[in-house]
C-alpha cells in the first residue's frame, strides 16, 4: 500500500468509519441503529477498495485515444458488486427488523448472548 | 467424460429468479432443478475422480486475469456433498411449501455449491453473501420470534464479516493486483510480511463466522434454535460446510505457513472442547445438536491445519470428518423436529447417526477420527489425541443421555420426511466401507501442497 501523502485523509477516513461502524455494532442496543453502523461499515470498506484503485493524477479509464494515466477499474467494479450486496442485506435486515417489532413491540435485542 | 461445472450455479440461480413465474408448481421445479444439480455433481465429482483435476474459463478470459472455476478433489468433494444432500433433504421437506422457499433454498444450494467450486476470492465473497442472505431469510421464515431473533444476530455477525471477507480481499489486492486464488498463492512471498498477516487474520474472522468457529460462533444456537428442522439441517451440511472449505482453501493455497497452521490449530483445538462442553450443559435438544456442530467444526478445523503442512492422513481425516458431520447432524436436525423418536426409521436415524459422531467402527466418523490420530501421532501432538478421546467420551455422554430421553411411542412423520432422513443418515456408513476417499485424497490439488 503506498501511503502518498495525497492519499492519507482517505486513508484516515477508512479507519474512522469503520471504528465508527464498528462500535457502533458493540455499543448499541437499538437494532436500527446497528443496522446503521453496519451499513456505515459497509462504506468504509467501500471507499478503502477506491482507495486502494487510485493512482494520482490518473483519469477515469474510459478508452479516448489520448489517456495515459488511468485509475485501476477493476476495484471500482467490485465496488459496485459490493455496495448492490450491502443494498440487497440492508433490505432484508429491516424488513425482518419491521416483523420482529411486530411481533415483540421494540426495536430493543432481547436475546443477548446465553449460552 | 465431459462436465460443464458453470451450470451447477448458472441453472439453479437462474431457475431460482424465474420461479416466480410458476407459483403452482415451484416446488416440482425446484425439485427436478436439484435433481440435476446433484446428477451434474455426481458426473464432476466421477470426472475429477478419474482424472484429476479440472477447470473451466468463464467468459473465454484466460486467468490470471479472466474468471475461472477451478475443480480438484477436495472441491469436487463438497460440492457432490452440498448437492447430493440439498436435494434428498428437498425431497423430504420441499413438499407444498411455496415458492419463496423453494427459490431461497434453490440461491443458498447455489451459493455454496460456488463458493466450493471458485477459482476466485472476489467470486467467493460474492457467494457468500448469496449463502449468507438466503440463509438469514429461510431462518427466518419460521415468522416466530425465536426464529426472527435467530436471523437478526447471524445477519448482525454475518454482515461485520461480510465487511473483514472483504478488507481482507482488498488488502491482497492492492499489493499483488490480482483476485485469483491461485495465482495470489504463486506469489503470495512478494507481498510485505505485515500486510499479509492482516489480510490473513481478517479472512479469518470473516470466513470463521460462517465456519461457526469459536469465538464468532454467538449466532450458531440461537439461529439453529430459531430454524425448522429442515432448515437447520440445510445450514449444518451447505453453508458452514462450505465455509470450513473456504478456510481449507485459504490454509492450504494462499498461506500455508507454520504460524498460520499453528494459529488455526489452536483456534480448532478451543473451538472443540467450548463446543463439546457447552452441548454437554444444554437441555434443549436443538441447541445441543448445534453446540455438538461447533465442536466438530473445531475437529475438522483441526484436520485442515494439519493437512496444510502436507499431511496425507489429515486431508483423509477431514474428508471423512466432512461427510460424517454433514450426513449424521443433518439427519439429528431433521430427526429434532418430534420430541420423541417413534418408529424404526426414527430410531435407526438417530441411532446411526450419534454412532458416527462418536466415531464407532465402520462409519465415517470413525475413520476420520482415525486418521486424525495418525497425523497427529506424525506430528507428536499429543494433547490433540488426548482431546480427540475426550471429545469422544463427551459426545457419547450426551448422545447417550439424549437417545435415552427420546426413545418412545407416539405418531409418525410422512413417508418421504422419513426417507430423506433414513438415507442422509445412511451416508455416512456408505462413506465409511467404500474405498472412494481414500483415492480422491491422494489426488492432487489445484496450488499444490
Amino acid at each position: 500500500m503506498n501511503f502518498s501523502s495525497i492519499l492519507l485523509p482517505s486513508y484516515i477516513a477508512v479507519a474512522a468509519l469503520l471504528s465508527i461502524g464498528l462500535y457502533g455494532v458493540i455499543a448499541k442496543k437499538n437494532l436500527l441503529k446497528i443496522f446503521i453502523s453496519l451499513s456505515i461499515m459497509e462504506t468504509g470498506v467501500n471507499l478503502l477498495l477506491i482507495t486502494i484503485g487510485y493512482v494520482p493524477g490518473g483519469t477515469a479509464p474510459i478508452e479516448n485515444g489520448n489517456f495515459a494515466k488511468y485509475v485501476d477499474p477493476l476495484p471500482q467494479a467490485l465496488v459496485l458488486t459490493a455496495i448492490v450486496i450491502g443494498v440487497s442485506v440492508t433490505a432484508l435486515a429491516l424488513s425482518l427488523l419491521i416483523s420482529y417489532y411486530s411481533k415483540t413491540k421494540s426495536l430493543e435485542y432481547k436475546g443477548g448472548m446465553k449460552w | 467424460m465431459v462436465s460443464y461445472p458453470v451450470l451447477l450455479i448458472a441453472v439453479p440461480l437462474l431457475i431460482a429468479f424465474l420461479l416466480p413465474l410458476s407459483k403452482k408448481y415451484a416446488s416440482s421445479i425446484a425439485f427436478g432443478t436439484l435433481a440435476f444439480n446433484m446428477g451434474l455433481s455426481i458426473a464432476l465429482f466421477f470426472n475429477v475422480y478419474g482424472s484429476g483435476k479440472t477447470y473451466e474459463i468463464i467468459a473465454g478470459f484466460a486467468p490470471p486475469i479472466g474468471i475461472f472455476l477451478a475443480i480438484d478433489s477436495l472441491s469436487a468433494f463438497m460440492a457432490l456433498i452440498i448437492n447430493l444432500f440439498a436435494f434428498i433433504n428437498f425431497y423430504g421437506i420441499g413438499k407444498g411449501k411455496d415458492y419463496k422457499f423453494s427459490m431461497l433454498y434453490l440461491l443458498a444450494t447455489a451459493g455454496s455449491t460456488g463458493i466450493v467450486i471458485t477459482g476466485d476470492i472476489f467470486n467467493m465473497f460474492v457467494f457468500f453473501e448469496i449463502t449468507a442472505v438466503a440463509s438469514y431469510a429461510l431462518i427466518a421464515s419460521k415468522k416466530n420470534e425465536k426464529g426472527l431473533e435467530g436471523a437478526i444476530k447471524y445477519m448482525v455477525l454475518g454482515s461485520i464479516a461480510s465487511s473483514f471477507i472483504l478488507i481482507g480481499i482488498a488488502l491482497i489486492y492492492s499489493q499483488l493486483k490480482s483476485l485469483n486464488l491461485y495465482d495470489i498463492a504463486s506469489r503470495i512471498q512478494n507481498m510485505s510480511s505485515n500486510l499479509k498477516w492482516i489480510s490473513f487474520s481478517f479472512l479469518l474472522t470473516g470466513i470463521g463466522v460462517e465456519a461457526e468457529i469459536f469465538p464468532l460462533n454467538g449466532w450458531v444456537p440461537d439461529a439453529y434454535q430459531g430454524a425448522s428442522s429442515g432448515i437447520a439441517s440445510l445450514l449444518s451440511f451447505g453453508p458452514s460446510k462450505a465455509a470450513i472449505y473456504a478456510i481449507a482453501r485459504i490454509l492450504l493455497t494462499i498461506f500455508p505457513y507454520h504460524s498460520t497452521y499453528e494459529i488455526a490449530l489452536y483456534i480448532g483445538v478451543i473451538t472443540l472442547v467450548i463446543g463439546e462442553l457447552a452441548a454437554f450443559m444444554q437441555e434443549d435438544v436443538k441447541r445441543m445438536l448445534a453446540y455438538s456442530s461447533i465442536g466438530q467444526m473445531g475437529l475438522i478445523l483441526i484436520a485442515v491445519s494439519l493437512a496444510s503442512q502436507g499431511l496425507k492422513y489429515a486431508l483423509m481425516a477431514a474428508f471423512f470428518l466432512i461427510i460424517s458431520h454433514a450426513s449424521a447432524k443433518s439427519s439429528l436436525f431433521l430427526l429434532s423436529k418430534d420430541e420423541k423418536m417413534n418408529g424404526i426409521a426414527e430410531k435407526y436415524t438417530g441411532i446411526l447417526s450419534v454412532l458416527t459422531l462418536i466415531g464407532m467402527p465402520p462409519m465415517a466418523g470413525f475413520w476420520g477420527k482415525w486418521y486424525l490420530m495418525l497425523a497427529s501421532i506424525s506430528y507428536r501432538l499429543w494433547i490433540v489425541i488426548i482431546l480427540i478421546f475426550f471429545s469422544g467420551i463427551v459426545e457419547a455422554g450426551y448422545f447417550a443421555r439424549y437417545l435415552y430421553r427420546s426413545f418412545g411411542e407416539g405418531g409418525g412423520e410422512e413417508k418421504r420426511y422419513k426417507a430423506a432422513m433414513v438415507t442422509i443418515a445412511t451416508f455416512s456408513i456408505i462413506f465409511g466401507l467404500l474405498p472412494l476417499i481414500y483415492k480422491i485424497a491422494s489426488l492432487q490439488l489445484w496450488g499444490g501442497v
